[in-house]
């Protein structure tokens, strides 16, 4: 059983014009153990995926799912407060800025040490305990990679570097011991060395720790370097999923052959001042959303059946929703 | 942190100078010989005058007699009424502590009613309570002081007789004046019935204090309010739910500090607000403070006591503001916006 199975999860916003289906019939499954990548243009509702899942969704919204368990629980009927237990203990979440996910007014250290779940301490005094989590605290901040682990807990989000500031936020996602960590696009802004640092830090937690990764991001190098598996996302559809060397030695669907066509560094065969290809036009805004296949108005491949939405199909554990995939011109 | 003292201390220091440059030239502005303006008393003779031209330096220039008047502020010299004929500084310092009690009671009992209220209202945003105390809070805050204290006096006096019609404290009690606060006065001095004596001046003071108090906590309620709903969609916000704290939790370790931090300054701007209540207030009570003697002094033409009365009132509204400002400026740890953490 999947750690975590979503199927056809429909969130609906409301906009000036009426409730716009921002996600439309997403599926995603994460399994133990796994690093899944979710990929898609900005804009493209993966930001709203997690907030899907963590629970960030305002009240007012509509959301709709077949399927959206966590361990076999049902994510969208359970209440609130067992929803807390699980964000507490097995999900954690590093979000896209993470200046902006820290308190400004409390120290690092108040911060961190406030999320460490009261199991992890051994019985004793109050003054016992918080110098208990004084020391889980320093251990995290040496494992994430933060020499100065003393300095760094004394001092305030404005005053410490923005890598450092994402390390932090990946210690303190750390610190329940989560079964699932969502990276929402951890290494967006930084530059390379940085972020192969951070990608190790993940990387390596998979491999140690058993933790299981949902990658948000768009950096496509940096996927392919670490994910497992993936899934593409356009314009709050997902048009293809399965396994990272399948996918990116046989797309299926023509969104996913032109969004790895497009990172010319995944292409050997690429002759030097050769025009990169890229598909026309640009991804639509929420308000004006095209029926059926949302790439229509874009794809190369576009025919009359598009206006209706494909359904779902499969190849052994590759999965796309397509009228006409690219492995029909082959047959 | 020192920066922000001297920035803050020379903020006062230039605001006081002007104030008091006004001040004086209040006593060439006022209808009038200056020299009466200035000292308060009436030339009765050519000496007299000569006294009084040496020691106001009337003689010299503008700058020296402007000089001369500030050394004779600091000296506590700060003229005569000329109503009552008793020096102005004491006069004040006698009315002052009096409109300070009740602004610092109504003060406390807002900030005690407004901001969980407009934590509430802040929390429940877009709800049934949202809108009921907002509601509650436009009235509060567009009914005028004066005549909120003429219906109380009404209501609360004249027809149910439940509380005492004005001043501050019976005249039974004779309370001698140290510091000039009812409340300290009364457990200061050594007469009988106590207890009695501060039952009483209580109830003088409900009245009152719950004029100014509605308006002041329908401010601090809605400052709050806005302050709150800006916070709790922050990303930080966000974070802190997805670690798995609860409601209770997240806002008292970290809605609340955020919230509150920006409105300090705020609050500190609406003291003006709370001192002209306070005053007017004082008049319709009969509540011996400053508002109401500045009144009587508008009233009888008492230019002098006019231009002393005024440069106190201000300065101790430029002091506190000042001063509030100064103390969320150092509260705030995001002041120093250096970082001192590297790789």
């Amino acid at each position: 059983m999947p750690l975590l199975d979503i199927k056809n999860l429909t969130l609906e916003i409301d906009a000036a014009g009426g409730w716009i289906k921002a996600l439309d019939m997403v599926n995603l499954t994460i399994d133990s153990g796994e690093i899944r990548a979710l990929v898609g243009e900005s804009g493209s509702g993966k930001s709203l995926i997690v907030k899907a899942i963590v629970g960030a969704i305002p009240e007012h919204w509509r959301i709709r799912a077949d399927r959206m368990t966590w361990k076999g629980r049902d994510l969208l009927t359970m209440s609130v407060a067992e929803r807390r237990i699980i964000m507490r203990n097995d999900i954690a979440v590093v979000f896209q800025d993470p200046i902006n996910s820290l308190d400004p007014s409390a120290s690092l250290g108040q911060q961190l040490m406030e999320s460490i779940p009261n199991q992890l301490l051994e019985k004793g005094w109050i003054w016992n305990r918080n110098q208990q989590r004084r020391q889980i605290a320093t251990k995290l901040l040496h494992k994430v990679g933060i020499r100065e682990a003393e300095l760094c807990l004394r001092s305030y989000p404005h005053e410490i570097a923005d890598d450092i500031c994402q390390k932090f936020m990946i210690a303190t996602a750390l610190v329940s011991a989560p079964r699932l960590l969502i990276a929402d696009d951890p290494t967006r802004g930084m530059e390379i060395t940085t972020k192969t640092q951070i990608l190790k830090l993940m990387t390596q937690l998979n491999k140690t720790r058993d933790l299981s990764i949902l990658f948000v991001s768009h950096d496509l190098l940096a996927i392919s370097s670490m994910a497992d598996t993936m899934t593409v996302l356009y314009c709050g559809q997902t048009v293809e999923s399965g396994k990272m060397t399948q996918l990116r030695k046989r797309p299926l669907h023509p969104y996913t052959k032109a969004l790895l066509d497009s990172a010319p560094s995944f292409r050997k065969d690429l002759p030097p001042k050769s025009t990169l290809t890229s598909l026309n036009g640009s991804i639509p805004t929420f308000q004006h959303l095209p029926i059926g296949c949302r790439l229509g108005p874009r794809c190369p491949r576009a025919q009359k059946e598009c206006v209706k939405v494909p359904n779902v199909r499969r190849i052994h554990e590759h999965y796309y929703s397509c009228h006409f995939p690219l492995h029909r011109d082959q047959q | 942190m020192f920066r922000y003292i001297v920035r803050h201390f020379n903020l006062l220091v230039v605001t006081l100078f002007v104030l008091s440059l006004f001040s004086f030239s209040l006593a060439y502005l006022f209808p009038g010989d200056p020299l009466v303006n200035l000292s308060g008393e009436t030339i009765q003779s050519e000496q007299h005058r000569e006294v009084l031209i040496e020691k106001y330096r009337f003689n010299e220039s503008v700058v020296l007699q402007y000089t001369r008047y500030i050394g004779l502020l600091f000296e506590g010299d700060w003229g005569l009424s000329k109503s009552s004929g008793l020096p102005l500084y004491d006069e004040i310092m006698h009315s002052l502590p009096a409109s300070i009690e009740l602004a610092t009671y109504a003060l406390l009992l807002s900030l005690i009613i407004g901001i969980p209220l407009g934590f509430l209202a802040g929390l429940k945003h877009h709800k049934a309570t949202d809108y009921s105390l907002l509601a509650i809070s436009v009235m509060g805050y567009s009914v005028p002081v004066f005549w909120m204290a003429l219906l109380m006096i009404l209501v609360f006096s004249l027809q149910l007789g439940w509380l005492p019609l004005s001043g501050r404290i019976s005249l039974l009690f004779d309370v001698p004046h140290t510091s000039g606060f009812i409340l300290l006065d009364i457990m200061l001095s050594d007469i009988k019935n106590k207890e009695t004596a501060i039952v009483n001046a209580l109830q003088h003071m409900v009245m009152p204090v719950l004029s100014i108090t509605i308006v002041t906590s329908a401010i601090i309620l809605r400052l709050t309010r806005r302050s709150v709903i800006e916070v709790m969609p922050k990303g930080f916000i966000q974070a802190a739910y997805t670690r798995g704290l609860s409601d209770y939790q997240v806002f008292m370790r970290h809605g609340m500090r955020n919230s509150l931090l920006p409105i300090i300054p705020l609050l500190a701007m609406q003291s003006t607000t709370l001192f002209t209540n306070a005053m007017i207030v004082e008049v319709i009570y009969s509540w011996p403070g400053i508002g109401d003697w500045l009144i009587q002094a508008i009233y009888q033409r008492d230019f002098p006591a006019i231009r002393a009365g005024m440069l106190a009132v201000s300065a101790l509204v430029v002091l506190l503001t000042v001063s509030i400002d100064l103390f969320a400026k150092l509260i705030d740890p995001t002041r120093d916006k250096s970082a001192h953490v590297t790789i």
